[in-house]
């Protein structure tokens, strides 16, 4: 897959070619998002083109680091936002993003895919991945995780970040090999 | 001593913002802790960057058919955007105009007979109108909501925003806008309110501003109505519930800007 972060960089100078690469090299990641989180083909091709088109029309939106981490982000964030809206519920349930101030961690990561993260999402314990998958794919706030799995709420969010630390360890490990 | 077990429940706060399944509710908190606290910072960089890698477990294939049409409507979108970009040849120009001028023919037409054909479901339209006005009003001040949010939050990450270090946070400034951010302020007497103050450039005396209560955790995030470029100084003290016009007590902290 060609590099996302180079491509970005030609689709801010409006090369079509580069836009297209770019769509071929990450449009099924968009879409494998937003259908893993909304279990809706027809909304997941919706979210998918809006996200491309807004890579197109705001090129500018991603600056640097892992464009297909950053991309995953964008993807998750848009369909819940697309969930939300078709339900009627007001959109400021979600909550915005702090931006990161240093791009180093993002830099780290640059490099790392796919299967190095699912690798390591399986070194986690259940306890510790399933708040984190749930968190992530299910659009909800750590009292609903901590409603639907029985667990106390402190509890999950110590397994939230205990298994975060290990996730990061694991794959910092992997990118120092 | 809880000091162990708050500093590792604040980071646990921290690591949930990270992942993005904290409520709208704790939200400030979060960001306050993270503004004031290197630790915190620090974590909050550091998850994040691993939680945004979790979606890429997700890929998937996308059935030919699909992925075509999604590309097709894509690269026309995105043609017809480059295309008046270009000077058009002067070869061109007048079936390009011939063309345009068709279209624009072709949907008249089409109008028209739409309209013909609705003209016994217009009652229905209006209604349909009319709820779709009260719908775009709600959506309009959600996303307002959400924009002021996201421009806070904006600002208070941005690297080009001044911070100045008070007494137990940070006060920030960015272009107009004044935030203070602060951590484990202490409790607050019964009847009692913490008040920000401002002191406009060239005035003498402080202008009351918002008053507030930090949370359990002593945490706060509070944008001031003042703008920055003309504002001297903030202060902030404590002042009997309802605010006060002038400070009645001696300020937890007064930062002058430069």
């Amino acid at each position: 897959m060609e590099d996302g972060a180079r491509l970005m960089e030609r689709v801010r100078a409006r090369d079509v070619d580069a836009f297209e690469r770019l769509y071929d090299g990450y449009h099924r990641l968009v879409f494998g998002i937003a259908l893993r989180i909304a279990s809706d083909a027809a909304l997941a091709e919706d979210v998918t083109q809006s996200i491309f088109l807004t890579l197109w029309s705001t090129p500018e939106a991603f600056r640097d680091g892992n464009f297909a981490a950053w991309l995953s982000r964008v993807a998750r964030n848009r369909t819940l936002d697309a969930l939300r809206s078709r339900a009627n519920r007001p959109t400021d349930d979600i909550p915005a993003d702090l931006p990161a101030e240093g791009s180093t961690e993002a830099f780290a990561f640059a490099r790392i895919d796919a299967q190095r993260v699912r690798g390591a999402l399986s070194e986690l314990t259940d306890e510790q991945r399933t708040p984190i998958e749930l968190g992530f794919f299910g659009g909800i706030t750590h009292e609903e995780i901590a409603r639907r799995t029985g667990i106390p709420l402190g509890t999950i969010k110590t397994r939230i970040r205990a298994g975060l630390r290990r996730l990061r360890a694991s794959l910092s490990e992997a990118v120092s090999r | 001593m809880n000091e162990p077990r708050d500093r590792e429940a604040l980071l646990d706060l921290v690591a949930a913002y990270a992942l993005g399944v904290l409520p709208p509710a704790e939200h400030a908190h979060a960001a306050a802790a993270i503004l004031a606290d290197p630790d915190a910072r620090r974590e909050y960089d550091e998850l994040r960057a691993t939680a945004n890698l979790i979606g890429l477990t997700a890929e998937e294939p996308v059935d030919s058919a699909r992925s075509a049409r999604m590309k097709e409507r894509l690269l026309s979108a995105v043609r017809a955007d480059v295309a008046p970009r270009r000077a058009p040849a002067s070869g061109v120009r007048s079936s390009a105009l011939f063309g345009t001028m068709l279209a624009a023919a072709a949907a008249v037409v089409f109008a028209l007979i739409s309209v013909i054909q609705n003209f016994g479901l217009r009652s229905d339209l209006h209604d349909a109108q009319r709820r779709v006005v009260a719908l775009q009003a709600a959506a309009d001040t959600d996303r307002h909501a959400i924009e002021r949010d996201r421009t806070m939050l904006a600002d208070l990450a941005a690297g080009d925003a001044k911070r100045y270090a008070v007494a137990y946070g940070t006060v920030v400034t960015r272009g107009a806008n004044v935030y203070l951010a602060l951590a484990a302020l202490p409790p607050l007497p019964r009847g009692k309110v913490y008040q920000a103050w401002t002191l406009a450039r060239g005035a003498t005396a402080m202008t009351p501003s918002v008053t507030f209560a930090p949370n359990q955790a002593g945490t706060t995030l509070v944008p001031l109505a003042a703008d920055a470029r003309a504002t001297a100084a903030v202060a902030v003290s404590v002042e009997p519930d309802g605010g006060s016009r002038q400070p009645t007590t001696k300020p937890t902290f007064v930062q002058p800007f430069g």
